[in-house]
């Protein structure tokens, strides 16, 4: 039994450091950006839009389609040439890339996480 | 286009990506596959450490291990179903390319077990000596397949964060 707790012993670090989450982007940088949509796709894992905001263009991740679907934001409101607004994180290290927490499109304000 | 580009642009690769369903059903099997591999492999390993002696390890060998090679069934088609959603990514990540070398790592080991330590098995695994500790050589193959394993299933989880 004392080996059996001596093995969970050396297994729970590392399952805990496999559950980091979204480490990749800084939560202590909240962004709002509001910009244009230029590029989208609607597509697992994660969906994604290009969005030309003033004075860069964001690569922005947002939620699985499934997701998407479910709470009321279908592709066609992911077209190229709509206006949305996105709050979310930077990435660490890809200057371009940002994580929306929520994007707000035609009025209607979608929730990702 | 590249080879990647036309792995990515396949119907299956379109399908993955563009089908509401299709990316999370085929996570499923995925892990249900991985669930069974490491699984089966985690009693014999434990066994091999010198856990439950009274069994011997060839019996639970001949019983886990025709349900591990089975498990590649259901995880190498949807592995290399994701693959092809977005090959150009994974083959760009470290991460992936680590979970690659090692699972070539774990077979290895694997093959190593049974073409030499399992060769033996007349002798540590008889019914006389089997309460005894496994010998070292079945108690570190054990070991690193546990590891290598367990590696594999952090690497496989970790694509996602990386």
């Amino acid at each position: 039994m004392k080996r059996v707790f001596l093995m969970a012993g050396l297994v729970l670090p590392l399952s805990a450091w496999g559950h980091h989450g979204w480490s990749g982007y800084d939560s202590s940088q909240a962004l709002k950006l509001t910009g244009k949509i230029v590029a989208s796709g609607y597509e697992h894992p994660h969906g994604h839009i290009r969005l030309e905001a003033p004075g860069k263009t964001w690569h922005v991740v947002l939620a699985p389609p499934s997701r998407m679907e479910r709470r009321g934001l279908p592709s066609e409101m992911l077209k190229p040439g709509a206006s949305a607004t996105v709050e979310g994180f930077p990435n660490r290290n890809k200057a371009h890339e940002m994580r929306a927490e929520r994007i707000s499109i035609q009025g209607k304000t979608v929730e990702l996480r | 286009m590249t080879p990647l580009g036309a792995i990515e642009a396949s119907p299956l690769g379109e399908a993955m990506r563009t089908w509401l369903w299709l990316y999370p059903a085929v996570e499923v099997v995925h892990i249900v596959g991985i669930g069974l591999l490491f699984g089966s492999i985690a009693v014999l390993d434990l066994r091999l450490l010198g856990f439950s002696r009274a069994i011997s390890a060839r019996r639970l060998a001949a019983h886990v291990l025709p349900w591990t090679a089975s498990s590649f069934l259901l995880i190498v088609p949807s592995g290399l179903a994701m693959f092809t959603a977005h090959a150009g990514e994974f083959i760009q990540s470290e991460v992936f390319i680590v979970k690659l070398l090692l699972i070539l790592a774990a077979g290895a080991n694997a093959a190593l077990f049974h073409a030499v330590t399992l060769r033996t098995a007349d002798v540590w695994d008889s019914e006389e000596v089997r309460r005894l500790p496994p010998p070292p050589s079945a108690r570190a193959s054990a070991a690193a397949s546990l590891v290598l394993w367990i590696s594999v299933i952090a690497c496989g989880r970790l694509l996602a964060y990386f």
